[in-house]
């Protein structure tokens, strides 16, 4: 086998690999191209070999096969670089096509331009082919040099127009010259008898194969298929045996007796094992020489896969995922956000290194963030820089941005929600990220949104599952399994301390201010017990307006000395400027300790909750810890009412300094407050009511109209009918009282006792116009005894009524005016004696 | 990465989109990326001691706050702190400083700091600029990092300095001569060896003041004709294609009969002119050098603003370096006679085409200057347009505010500054109105009407030649920009006429008010020229 013989084999193979490897790749535009200057070159490489082979069915047609591919080609060429610029008019790539169409059946047909040459014997017996080549060969010539004369236009045009394109080109370009070269050299005598040209064909088959590699118009792990690989590997095998297959033959019949009988099993056997041999061969030469990266990246892409199916939690989704990016795309940084609760910003939850400072946030309408959420790829920076978008980026952002050295930004994506973002900084080595890089980032983008998605459904259950909704905290059923782990845990190693919190007259705050703003100081609260504790414990709303500190590792002296520090925030809640008009918040709280005061949960709740209880007893607003032997004696009134005594004894003096200031006034109102609060203590009393109830009525009942000092003495002491605007007038006593009241937050709680005196039971009162059981029991009550002495009293305008017709009037009015259970009840109060009733002259109430 | 690197390395299509891509914005773009900057800017400056003084315990948060609360402000509420250069006092920290007049007479200069941002924006934008300059349709820009330009605009510490130094940040352009040789020259020097080399090397881009660009040109023409003024001949460096242009140019321009003209020996690539009364210029030197000039916005508070584009067919403001708003002329004439008055402004989604407008800016990117009144007038002529496929509102540059008269984009003529120069003239003028005309060759100038005290006709010389001599030497003591008017330009700005005694206060008596004395409607002033007709006199000094 001649030099030209193997070098035409290497030729026609090579071609045939390139040309069936594409077949399995996407048919655009520039590969279809490509592959019809394969197609063109295995035409004249293949036909040409054959025809010097002389193989079946004889030269004359393997010369024709040569010779179309050889017209063919100027016009594949330019077909191929027309695809490769993106020139629009197509009109040329008929044209030309015509004309090598044209060309080639005149030449078949006529042998016009390129005649079969003839066959002739030398003299050393070897064959050779004798052309007769005449003039018209010029017309083919010169059609040939227009097509390529055209293409190298648009190479250099698009190169001028497009420095990018330019580099692009290049291969192009060294293809051509290598062709030229190629055959140039062929009629320099030192190349006599080797095929140069074909070797610069294959030179540039390889050169338009890298451009269109550089151009990442295919993938090498599309190409590379199994079956491609197969076929290679046949059609080298083929072609070594059809060279080999005769003297092997002879040679096994020679030398190797009985075996050579079976030649053709032997030959076949060593054929496919060749071939299965040479399959493996190229396998392995390409993968290790094309497509090592795409396999390294597929493997990390399939571990990284693998990790996140495992795992539900963010957190570890998040570090398999900025290691599987620093493994694969060798970046210096990796840094991941994922987007806060409210919505506002992402925030950066893991980095490469945890010493990376990760006190950074993306603002949600950082122009990254929208191109992110409109385009469902990675954004490069440098790319983004040019965009308009850019523009509105503000320079802290940028300086941001510069900073972290970002150049390219994955998007994490739940549907059309952008969860997070994992900004990449540059390659090491200061390499850029290339194509392949992107690739695998989306790829690995895809499989990290899915996880992350997940994994943050699963979280916003778990949490909700586990905390209270109002406050964020543990949830009452989380508190008992939390504090059981952590005795559990602590056993006899070390001490637990749980610190119970109860808010201070909340049902009352929440009466004043209603339940949203009472929603709102439990949030408030919530936070400031959260923040204090931080990681040292478990926070948990244990009940309605209850908090409970779990504080493992504690003892008893820190956790008081830390409940203390809270119950000192909570007091300063509402002494900020805004929240003048609340009412003070307070808590009271008691402490107990693990194993000290308790040797297991149930001690440690139950007498956390005694020194609670404990300490509403003394005065509320402090924080008491439990000590062994301490008990709570809830059957002793006496012990209760002496503390009561104690508090109320304080608030006389307001009480009655207000009282006679509005004796100092109107000294009827004085009197009318006097008897009501008798009439309502009474009722009270007979209702049931404990004695602290008793008590707040009666002041209440003694406070109920204070708000008259702001009314004009001529309303209030008018003789005759009020007029409209006067009623008005004196109707807003009530709302006068409030503002009184609400000034002095030691006797605020008497507050919706009076607001409500007004009502009535069927809803049509003032000034809340609330009916039923919405109005306060004690305002009920106030307005019974209110009512009753007004009509009992007299006025200036009307004498007293009689007590049987106020009693008629009292049994009409229940259930209208009156609460229907309350009513009669006063009414046989009455009639059983066990009211007296009282003295009262001056003006008439309001009522 | 550079952009003469850009050019080598992306194709055009992207660095159109980068530095061009504005004028494919639709309005609902182009102001989100205003209200996205203004965000940011109202951030930084009401945390700047320097908003804080002006803010005055407000605390505005969103643009519409801001603009509620946040009074316009002109030079004087941040003189204190930008005379000092009080950097601990501005929003974010300067890079530079740049300098201009202030007012004639009175403040002699205003300084304004430029930060990191501002910078990067205006060589962005000036990049975008030279594209268009250089371009005949969208996409399409011819700019090489071997091109040359001809620089006809004062050196740093003035902004246009900033051009230069910028554009060589970018991109390698060589500067006829080199901004470094060009700060020793004087203006006329630095011209002259401007065209010297580009005899040599060529001329591909012109940039200047309109009014300056013009008269230089008109210097190539002289350049040509005899005496010793021969100098394109004797020019030793002058290339061989430059004589077969010479040796052309002069076979045409005596078969037309007429001078030569740069566009004989020069084929720019772009053509920029900046500067009050541009569009005086333009159509002379199209003529001149072929090429229509491109008009571009800046200003040493506002930076580079806006540009016109391929069509020439009205300006485009850049989004990213000031929010605009804009006061109507009629809200500014009202606040002209009302001070307290404060006018309405809309903003760049809200103009209507046809109407005049004042502008407001706020710089962004950490600039000081907030809902600043420029003291320039814009006209809206369209919003978008349908042959250049844009769709942001278009503008022209009018003129500045009535209240101040500017000749050639030179001088900052005020009341202030008019008043002056009649008291150091020691004439008896007992009133005046001054006005900015323009001549029949459409060029400006400052027109005076004066009425003299009835008695000074008996002791002093007066006539409209000793007026006008008068009071230009005073304009020209008080007032550099005025001088340099005619250094640099060789023009004489101002005319003078001499109205009959009792003019004014017979204007006043018939019209019921007084006439406002900067820039008054022509149609007053035709009244008030026409009034002398009538007969009248002052006896007692009362009209009869």
């Amino acid at each position: 086998m001649n030099n030209y013989t193997i070098i035409s084999v290497f030729a026609t193979c090579c071609y045939l690999f390139l040309f069936l490897a594409f077949m399995a790749a996407k048919k655009t535009r520039v590969i279809k191209s490509f592959m019809t200057v394969l197609a063109a070159f295995l035409f004249w490489t293949g036909g040409s070999f054959l025809m010097r082979m002389e193989m079946w069915p004889g030269y004359p047609i393997w010369f024709h096969v040569s010779i179309v591919g050889l017209i063919y080609l100027p016009y594949a060429f330019f077909y191929f670089v027309h695809a490769l610029t993106e020139s629009e008019d197509r009109i040329f790539i008929k044209i030309w096509f015509i004309l090598a169409t044209i060309n080639n059946i005149i030449n078949v047909t006529t042998e016009l331009y390129i005649p079969c040459p003839e066959l002739v014997l030398n003299s050393n017996g070897q064959t050779a082919f004798i052309y007769d080549i005449g003039w018209p060969i010029a017309i083919l010539l010169v059609s040939a040099a227009l097509m390529v004369l055209h293409m190298l236009i648009l190479l250099i045009k698009n190169s001028s127009e497009n420095p990018m394109a330019k580099r692009q080109f290049i291969p192009i370009f060294v293809g051509i010259i290598a062709l030229f070269i190629g055959n140039i050299l062929t009629m320099v005598p030192f190349f006599s008898g080797f095929p140069i040209d074909i070797v610069s064909g294959v030179v540039n088959a390889f050169c338009m194969f890298y451009a269109l590699y550089k151009k990442r118009l295919f993938r090498l792990t599309l190409l590379v298929s199994r079956g491609s690989c197969y076929a290679m590997a046949a059609a080298i095998a083929a072609l070594i045996f059809s060279n080999f297959i005769q003297p092997f033959s002879m040679f096994l019949e020679k030398n190797m007796g009985s075996i050579g009988s079976y030649s053709i099993l032997v030959i076949s056997l060593v054929f496919t094992l060749s071939t299965l041999l040479l399959y493996s061969i190229l396998k392995k030469f390409i993968d290790n020489v094309f497509i090592k990266e795409e396999i390294f990246q597929a493997n990390n892409l399939k571990d990284f896969s693998l990790a996140v199916s495992k795992s539900l939690h963010v957190d570890e989704i998040l570090g398999e995922l900025v290691q599987v990016i620093q493994n694969t795309i060798s970046v210096k940084k990796v840094y991941v956000f994922i987007h806060d609760m409210d919505g506002q910003a992402y925030t950066m939850v893991r980095s490469t290194s945890p010493l990376d400072n990760r006190n950074i946030k993306i603002s949600a309408d950082n122009p990254t963030v929208k191109w992110l959420l409109k385009n469902d790829e990675c954004l490069m920076i440098k790319d983004f820089k040019r965009t308009m978008m850019y523009k509105s980026m503000w320079e802290e952002e940028k300086r941001q941005f510069s900073n972290l050295s970002v150049e390219c930004m994955v998007p994490l994506k739940d549907g059309d929600d952008l969860v997070g973002i994992v900004l990449l900084s540059g390659k090491e080595k200061g390499m850029n990220l290339n194509s392949s890089d992107i690739s695998f980032l989306d790829s690995v983008e895809s499989v990290a949104s899915i996880a992350v998605k997940n994994s943050r459904l699963y979280e916003k259950a778990y949490q909700e599952a586990r905390t209270d909704e109002l406050t964020g905290l543990l949830n009452r059923k989380y508190f008992y399994l939390t504090i059981q782990e952590e005795v559990d845990k602590i056993k006899d190693k070390s001490s637990l301390a749980l610190v119970i919190l109860n808010v201070d007259d909340f049902k009352l705050y929440n009466q004043l201010y209603g339940t949203k703003e009472g929603d709102k100081a439990l949030s408030r609260i919530a936070s400031i017990i959260k923040a204090s504790v931080g990681n040292s414990g478990y926070v948990a709303r244990y009940s309605g307006k209850e908090f409970a500190i779990i504080l493992p590792f504690y003892d008893t002296l820190s956790a008081k000395n830390l409940a203390e520090s809270i119950r000192m925030q909570i007091l300063n809640l509402n002494k900020r400027s805004e929240d003048y008009a609340l009412k003070v918040l307070t808590v009271s709280g008691g402490v107990c300790s693990y194993p000290y005061s308790a040797s297991n949960v149930k001690q440690l709740v139950e007498y956390a909750d005694m020194a609670v209880y404990n300490a509403k007893r003394k005065g509320k607003n402090n924080i008491l810890v439990y000590t062994t032997g301490e008990k709570i004696d809830v059957e002793s009134p006496k012990q209760n009412l002496g503390f009561k005594e104690g508090v109320y004894s304080s608030y006389a003096s307001t009480i009655y300094a207000l009282t006679a200031a509005i004796d100092a006034k109107d000294h009827y109102t004085f009197n009318h407050s006097k008897n009501v609060a008798y009439y309502a203590t009474k009722l009270a009393a007979a209702a049931g009511l404990n004695r602290e109830m008793i008590e707040l009525i009666r002041e209440a009942a003694l406070l109920h109209d204070i708000g008259k000092i702001g009314i004009n003495e001529n309303i209030l002491n008018k003789k005759g009918q009020l007029t409209d605007d006067e009623y008005e007038i004196m109707k807003s006593h009530v709302e006068q009282s409030i503002s009184i009241i609400r000034h002095l937050p030691s006797l605020d709680y008497v507050i919706p006792a009076v607001i409500g005196h007004h009502e009535r039971y069927d809803g049509r009162g003032y000034p809340r116009r609330i009916g039923g059981e919405d109005i306060p029991l004690a305002a009920r009550i106030l307005c019974i005894a209110d009512s009753f002495d007004a009509m009992v009293s007299k006025r200036a305008y009307k004498n007293a009524y009689s007590v049987d017709y106020a009693v008629d009037e009292l049994l009409a009015q229940s259930g209208m005016q009156f609460d229907p259970k309350l009513a009669p009840l006063f009414v046989s109060l009455l009639k059983e004696g066990k009211l007296e009733i009282q003295n009262n002259t001056g003006k008439e109430d309001v009522s | 990465m550079r952009f003469e690197e850009k050019l080598e390395e992306t194709d055009k299509g992207s660095l159109w989109t980068e530095y061009c891509g504005f004028l494919d914005l639709t309005i609902p773009e182009f102001m989100q990326i205003q209200r996205r900057l203004m965000e940011e800017q109202i951030r930084l400056w009401s945390n700047s001691h320097l908003g804080k003084q002006i803010l005055n315990g407000k605390n505005p948060t969103t643009i519409e706050e801001f603009r509620q609360q946040v009074p316009y402000t002109d030079y004087i509420d941040y003189a204190d702190v930008l005379l000092q250069k009080r950097a601990d006092m501005l929003p974010d920290e300067p890079m530079l400083w740049i300098q201009t007049t202030w007012e004639g007479g009175k403040h002699p200069i205003k300084v304004a700091p430029y930060t990191k941002g501002m910078l990067d924006t205006y060589k962005t934008n000036m990049v975008g600029c030279l594209m268009l300059s250089t371009s005949d349709g969208r996409g399409k820009f011819r700019v090489n990092p071997d091109d040359t330009i001809l620089y006809g605009l004062a050196p740093l510490p003035y902004a246009t300095g900033l051009f230069p130094l910028l554009l060589n940040d970018e991109i390698s352009i060589e500067f006829l001569p080199s901004v470094k040789e060009a700060e020793q020259l004087s203006f006329s020097e630095r011209n002259k060896k401007g065209f010297k080399l580009g005899l040599s090397k060529g001329i591909d881009f012109f940039f200047g003041v309109a009014s300056v660009t013009y008269f230089v040109s008109l210097s190539v023409a002289s350049m040509n004709k005899g005496g010793s003024g021969n100098k394109l001949k004797s020019s030793a460096s002058i290339s061989p294609a430059m004589v077969y242009r010479y040796m052309k140019a002069k076979k045409v321009c005596k078969e037309e009969n007429r001078d030569l003209k740069p566009k004989d020996l020069f084929r720019l690539k772009g053509f920029m002119c900046a500067g009050t009364d541009s569009r005086c210029y333009k159509d002379d030197l199209e003529d001149l050098w072929g090429i229509r000039p491109m008009e571009i916005f800046a200003g040493t508070e506002p930076t580079c603003i806006g540009t016109e584009i391929w069509s020439r067919n009205g300006l485009y403001f850049f989004p990213d370096a000031c929010f605009y708003e804009f006061i109507p002329e009629s809200e500014m004439y009202r606040n002209m006679d009302d001070p307290s008055y404060v006018p309405k402004s809309y903003l760049m989604d809200e103009v209507v085409a046809g109407e005049n407008y004042e502008l407001v800016i706020s710089v962004l990117k950490g600039g000081v200057f907030m809902r600043y009144r420029v003291g320039d007038m814009y006209r809206c002529i369209g919003i978008g347009c349908t042959a250049d496929e844009t769709y942001l509102p278009r503008f022209e540059y009018l003129d500045r505010i009535p209240t101040v008269i500017d000749i050639g984009g030179f001088t900052r003529i005020t009341e202030n500054s008019i008043q002056n120069v009649m008291s150091l003239s020691g004439l008896s003028v007992k009133d005046w109105i001054a006005a900015k005309e323009f001549s029949e060759n459409n060029r400006p100038f400052l027109h005076l009407y004066v009425e003299m005290e009835e008695d000074s006709f008996l002791s002093n010389a007066i006539t409209i030649d000793v007026l006008k001599e008068h009071l230009g030497v005073y304009f020209k003591y008080l007032d550099n920009d005025y001088k340099d008017l005619k250094r640099i330009l060789g023009i004489d700005p101002l005319e003078v006429t001499i109205l009959k005694c009792g003019t004014f206060s017979r204007y006043q008596q018939r019209t019921g008010r007084k006439m406002r004395r900067m820039n008054p409607s022509s149609y007053d002033i035709r009244e008030l020229v026409n009034l002398q007709n009538e007969d009248y006199r002052i006896i007692g000094g009362r009209i009869r």
